[in-house]
């Protein structure tokens, strides 16, 4: 026996409470969890961006187009190795008008040697690349609507309203899990040519690939500088930069959750201290023996604090193990296959499991501070006389 | 636990000179020892009695350095008791005075051996030869065979024996007892007693018990009264 296990000990004294505490505080936990991971898979997409490819949009708004023809000149750009377009297309599947996902008009050849992450059979791949109205899409989106290889489809557009029809040539899975696996890619060529000649040869972005991350900033700086004299200036980001502006439009949303998170760890601050508070209610006489004992004041608030950190742990514990399966193995898979789009990789982050341990602990400890305080406090004749 | 030519602490004596203790309802002082006098011979065995409120307690706390006199002096073997700082006090309870109280106070979530052991944490004994003086303090109240039992599976007599082995663990020079027989029935009342009087006579430890118990009080070498804070 030694004092820290005395401590922890303890709390196997009303085990009833005990348990009920452990499991509110494994509930909060689980929560926590749940929406710091709802945060980071917002936020997956930008921290898995590559770093060597370089998006440049208009220097207004991403919500504005450039020329298709930049894309020539940005090849020419010392450092460029590719460089591909797309246009935000904004299509719906008429069967599922609630669905959202990623609509994208791109020039298929350049975008699977900008985005070589995408896994697409060889046999599909050239039957896309030769079908002008072929469309690539993702295995998640595929499975949704039961799409195969060979199927005709029909998207309707909203931004450029019509009945489009296509042709399935291929279906796509990816090299990394945080890829969104619903966007649907087709060929630009085919919305290009249906356009009016004054909305045709524009494209919302351009990606190129770069040879060396580590000289991005300058060459976005050169893009951006080969554009100054044109009528339409561009803004060149990293990739991550740039997802993250996509993001901004979220930032109200993820700073809300970010408060709701805030606010569930003082709910698990009050539970473990008004546990802890009346623990060191009903054991005051102890605490006098031990003071007559021998025991200082820094044992006595050690105890209690010992006790805290027990429940802190135990409850982080089962928390976490709630919560692994609960998001890895079940709910998680569920936001993937049907919320593709907006969480394409909805799983507990090892960041996330850390940071929710130690805020069980830190507040466990934290709510014990002024119990044990009072505790330490205590006349060790005022605490005997509660024998009676 | 050794014996008492052997022991460790030599029997401690008390003097207790001039004390008064005032007690503060609110701004109301009320003064529960008056100017005493009090002197125990190392080894001696002394039974307190009195009307509750007559200042039996707080002349034991005094004693034992659970509290300070408001004027007054209190002197236990070489030490100054009254003299010394909180943590001096805690330390030097740890190492002098045995504690037994009437309702035993025992953890109920160490055994009986655990219980008996929890003074010796405060000392650098190994866990090994704390555990070893804890089985030999256990022994020493009957009480070996019991030793891995919770409170709450002993009687009421053999909770308070755990109470003395714990007591006497760190073979203290001074035993203080405060109705130690109170909740107990006549019979484990008078093993409690036969063992502190084994204490005081075989191990030589000097013991002050409060009591309302005459029979109690009967296996006291001296027996001293106390009313409305005066010794008669």
């Amino acid at each position: 026996m030694n004092i820290p296990l005395l401590a922890a000990r303890n709390v196997t004294r009303n085990k009833l409470r005990t348990v009920l505490t452990t499991l509110g505080v494994a509930v909060t936990v689980l929560t926590f969890v749940l929406i710091r991971t709802v945060v980071a898979a917002w936020y997956v997409g930008v921290e898995a961006a590559s770093k060597d490819r370089i998006a440049t949009r208009h220097k207004v708004s991403f919500i504005m187009q450039v020329p298709k023809n930049y894309a020539d000149t940005i090849r020419q750009v010392p450092g460029v190795q590719a460089a591909t377009w797309a246009q935000w297309f904004g299509g719906k599947e008429p069967n599922h008008e609630g669905e959202f996902f990623a609509t994208l008009a791109v020039d298929p050849k350049t975008t699977l040697e900008v985005y070589d992450e995408l896994v697409v059979p060889e046999e599909q791949k050239k039957a896309w690349l030769e079908n002008r109205q072929g469309i690539l899409a993702g295995d998640v989106i595929a499975k949704k609507f039961g799409w195969k290889v060979g199927d005709r489809v029909n998207l309707v557009g909203t931004i450029y309203p019509g009945d489009w029809q296509f042709e399935v040539s291929a279906i796509y899975t990816a090299a990394r899990k945080s890829i969104d696996r619903s966007t649907v890619y087709f060929h630009w060529d085919y919305l290009n040519e249906s356009l009016p000649e004054q909305r045709r040869d524009k494209v919302g972005w351009i990606v190129s690939r770069i040879d060396d991350p580590g000289k991005s900033a300058t060459i976005q700086a050169s893009i951006d500088q080969t554009f100054d004299a044109r009528d339409i200036q561009t803004l060149s980001q990293s990739e991550r930069d740039l997802n993250n502006s996509f993001l901004g439009m979220m930032s109200a949303v993820l700073g809300a959750l970010d408060i709701v998170s805030v606010v569930i760890l003082i709910i698990m601050g009050l539970i473990l201290g008004n546990t802890i508070a009346m623990g060191v209610r009903e054991r005051t006489t102890e605490y006098g023996v031990m003071r007559a004992l021998g025991f200082s004041p820094r044992h006595i608030a050690t105890f209690v604090l010992g006790e805290a950190f027990t429940l802190g742990i135990a409850g982080g514990a089962v928390g976490l193990a709630i919560a692994y399966p609960f998001v890895n193995q079940g709910v998680g898979l569920a936001i993937e296959e049907n919320m593709g789009a907006f969480f394409p990789y909805f799983r507990i982050l090892p960041d996330t499991a850390i940071a929710a341990m130690v805020m069980a602990l830190v507040l466990a400890l934290v709510a014990a501070v002024i119990p044990a305080w009072q505790a330490s406090r205590l006349r060790t004749i005022d605490a005997l006389r509660q024998v009676g | 636990m050794s014996t008492a030519a052997s022991s460790a602490h030599a029997s401690a004596g008390i003097t207790v000179r001039d004390v008064t203790k005032v007690f503060y309802r609110g701004k109301e002082p009320l003064t529960v020892l008056d100017k005493l006098n009090l002197e125990v011979t190392p080894g001696q065995f002394v039974a307190l009695m009195g009307p509750s409120g007559s200042g039996k307690s707080t002349l034991l706390n005094l004693i034992a350095g659970l509290d300070r006199p408001s004027q007054g002096s209190v002197q236990v073997g070489q030490s100054s008791v009254s003299n010394m700082a909180d943590s001096e006090l805690a330390k030097w309870r740890s190492q002098n005075v045995g504690f037994i109280f009437q309702t035993y106070n025992l953890m109920p979530v160490l055994t009986a051996l655990e219980n008996v052991e929890l003074p010796l944490l405060l000392t650098k004994l190994s866990g090994a030869e704390r555990k070893k003086r804890a089985q030999t303090a256990l022994r020493v109240v009957g009480l070996e065979d019991r030793s891995t039992h919770y409170p709450r599976q002993l009687s009421g007599g053999q909770e308070q024996r755990v109470a003395i082995a714990r007591a006497i663990v760190n073979d203290p020079s001074l035993i203080v007892a405060d109705e130690p027989t109170g909740d107990l029935d006549r019979q484990s009342a008078d093993d409690i007693l036969t063992l502190l009087t084994k204490l005081n006579t075989d191990f030589g430890k000097t013991i002050v018990m409060v009591t309302h118990d005459p029979a109690a009080a009967e296996r006291a070498n001296v027996t001293r009264r106390l009313n409305k804070g005066q010794l008669s």
